[in-house]
């Protein structure tokens, strides 16, 4: 169980919003709600912006492709045993 | 990228990487303590630890045995299969032997071995991947490396498994 209140997203301003439309956009995928890290990241818009724009121009096609660099999340992310 | 072979080559890459790396790094770490446990001389061996590592030699076009082979080759039957194991895992298939070492150096980089991540950091430059993708490859591991912690601080559960499909097909035959 999360250690904080995850808010609906209809609670957050709307410089959050604007986050929340960014992600779905990322992830071309209509959720429910916004998923729990991009609601995590607009508590603070000042620390979610630059850390989002860091991670687009991170996973942006390059030398790798997209594709590619979500497998390279997704081995990082789970030697770091990270459940989410 | 689509299905689950690439997921499954993917694991098994990160499988392989972390084993070879913890005996290679803990190995190191001895020797630098003075405890020489094995690894010396990859030339002075026997036939059959000959045989495979003239394998090892070639696959990875080099003139020595990378160190996570030879601290094992006191057991040339351990070798072998370790070795085999290591090889299907990096070998081209579904992904790419050039992604395959790009995840091997993540998964180095992530879990601060020193022998992974100058193996398969050298790797990626001789399968032909320039500084700008190694940079690639740190920024994501970076990136990544902090979202995992944020997640696990807060501890997050999963919400994101409906963004990819179940793969409905059967295991190769």
């Amino acid at each position: 169980m999360p250690t904080v209140r995850l808010r609906k997203a209809s609670e957050y301003s709307a410089a959050a919003q604007k986050l929340f439309e960014l992600s779905k956009s990322w992830f071309n995928f209509d959720f429910t709600e916004p998923p729990a890290m991009s609601r995590v990241m607009a508590w603070d818009p000042h620390f979610g912006g630059p850390h989002g724009r860091a991670m687009k121009r991170a996973m942006a096609p390059g030398e790798f492709t997209r594709g590619e660099k979500e497998m390279v999340a997704a081995v990082v992310s789970g030697v770091n045993a990270c459940n989410y | 990228m689509d299905g689950d072979a690439v997921w499954y080559e993917a694991a098994f890459v990160v499988g392989i990487t972390n084993a070879l790396n913890v005996v290679a790094d803990a190995l190191t770490d001895a020797r630098d303590l003075g405890v020489e446990i094995a690894g010396g001389d990859d030339t002075q061996v026997p036939a059959d630890v000959s045989a495979t590592f003239a394998e090892i030699r070639a696959f990875y076009a080099r003139a020595d045995v990378p160190a996570a082979f030879r601290v094992i080759a006191g057991e040339p039957g351990y070798l072998a299969d370790v070795w085999g194991a290591a090889r299907r895992a990096f070998s081209d298939n579904t992904l790419s032997r050039r992604l395959k070492e790009s995840l091997a150096f993540a998964v180095s980089v992530t879990t601060r071995s020193k022998f992974g991540t100058a193996f398969h950091l050298a790797e990626m430059r001789r399968l032909g991947v320039t500084d700008r993708g190694i940079v690639e490859v740190l920024g994501v591991t970076q990136m990544f490396s902090s979202y995992t912690k944020i997640a696990d601080t807060l501890q997050l559960e999963p919400d994101m498994g409906d963004i990819a499909p179940a793969d409905p097909s059967a295991p190769p035959a």
